[in-house]
């Protein structure tokens, strides 16, 4: 599958106003001026434009836009690489937790159909959140207890 | 998908601009209101409970459709009715992507450390696989069928919703299962590590281990889990802090695609094997 360039300029402008939403709630939420934000948020933008784009061009990958957007900003970051000073200096001005408050009302709005669902669950989801949260721990402490161990660190 | 429009389809403009209109100014107004609320901590007895504007917006997400509070508020059906709510869906995804941006500059910087951190912090990764191999059995007996997917492949933090949501859509039960872990998680989920991080040494494994379990891909919860530890410890608090913080980075960097390549396809197997059978269903 090639490159759909209606849906991708559908997919920038979306992401410019998603840009918009940031750069206005961290600007209410945590005091960073919207000018000083938007060469910050125009790089996370061209990043996420990247990722989107080059998981249309690699369907068969099955690799997520959402880690193509972490691998690229990862990379682009790194000590060694000349763009990491220019890149951390910038988006700097992008808070971290506000990106998140937009995502998180698109999402409410976005099950909004399903609150029956949500109710069938019920407690149930509490029980087996529990055990999924107890999971990863006593799973990570059991290996790491062992791997430690044998390096004779404990 | 069961939308009867496609992803495609949903994001075009021509001739829906009202919709994103009503659906975009909705969402600048919850996270204006959100944002000014601010940041709160509670503290309840060991554990502070932090609650940030993200868990406001989305109860107030949640509380303004038409299921909820548009039954009784007829102005707020006109503006959020279901063409609003399947825009919704495919909007998500794309309003993930700057916090998948952010997660790689957040790490890119520290990469040094990460490749000088042990094998034990690497191995360890592994164990975030207990999510399903405890949880979905727990959850297939409690009779969830495809929301057991997307509620056990992990501890359904902001990653795993970007996961999800682009492999199954979030409209789909297993992005049901992933929202209702994450929503659990945001609201409980630092209570919950904190009373584990406790009482945790009671099963002798080194306090060194435990804190590298603590590192579970949340800032919140490790803070909560690797700080209770500690306290129980003290002699060892410096270490235990320096682990889980690292073990946390860790997975903030390989979460992604440990989930991508190891959990999803192993939670899907093990679903195949233990799961019920049905027919027609992807």
């Amino acid at each position: 599958m090639g490159l759909d360039t209606e849906k991708t300029l559908n997919q920038l402008i979306i992401m410019l106003f998603v840009g918009v939403l940031i750069l206005i709630g961290q600007w209410v939420g945590y005091g960073i001026p919207i000018m000083n934000a938007i060469p910050g948020m125009l790089i996370v933008i061209a990043i996420c434009m990247a990722s989107l784009i080059i998981k249309d061009l690699l369907p068969n990958l099955k690799f997520p836009a959402f880690a193509w957007a972490s691998l690229i900003g990862l990379i682009l970051c790194m000590p060694f690489m000349p763009t990491a000073e220019t890149v951390l200096r910038f988006t700097k001005e992008v808070n971290f937790l506000g990106t998140t408050t937009p995502i998180l009302a698109i999402a409410g709005i976005s099950v909004g159909n399903r609150i029956d669902e949500f109710k069938r669950l019920s407690w149930r989801i509490v029980i087996i959140s529990f055990v999924v949260f107890a999971g990863t721990f006593f799973g990570s402490a059991i290996i790491a207890h062992i791997v430690l161990k044998i390096q004779g660190i404990i | 998908m069961s939308e009867q429009k496609t992803e495609a389809e949903l994001i075009k403009f021509q001739g829906r601009i009202p919709v994103f209109a009503r659906l975009l100014l909705t969402v600048l107004v919850i996270v204006i209101i959100t944002e000014l609320i601010g940041t709160k901590t509670i503290s309840v007895g060991i554990a502070n409970i932090v609650l940030l504007p993200m868990l406001y917006a989305v109860v107030i997400g949640v509380l303004i459709t038409p299921d909820v509070l548009g039954k009784s508020i007829t102005v707020l059906e006109k503006v959020i009715s279901s063409e609003e709510i399947a825009l919704a869906g495919p909007l998500v995804t794309l309003a993930l992507l700057p916090l998948g941006v952010k997660y790689g500059l957040l790490v890119g910087p520290a990469i040094g450390q990460v490749v000088k951190a042990g094998p034990a912090f690497i191995l360890q990764e592994l164990g975030n696989l207990g999510t399903v191999l405890i949880g979905l059995p727990v959850a297939l007996m409690l009779g969830l069928r495809r929301e057991a997917i997307g509620a056990t492949v992990s501890i359904c933090r902001e990653p795993t919703l970007g996961i999800i949501a682009e492999r199954y859509g979030i409209n789909s039960p297993e992005g049901t299962g992933v929202l209702a872990t994450y929503l659990v998680g945001t609201v409980l989920g630092t209570i919950f590590y904190a009373l584990l991080g406790s009482i945790a040494t009671l099963t002798r494994l080194h306090p060194y281990a435990l804190a590298m379990a603590c590192g579970m891909g949340s800032a919140s919860m490790m803070t909560a889990s690797a700080g209770a530890l500690a306290a129980t410890v003290p002699e060892m608090a410096d270490t235990i802090l320096a682990y889980a913080a690292t073990s946390n980075m860790l997975t903030g960097i390989d979460g992604v695609y440990a989930e991508v390549f190891l959990a999803l396809p192993f939670v899907n197997w093990l679903y195949k094997k233990i799961g019920p059978r049905e027919g027609g269903n992807k």
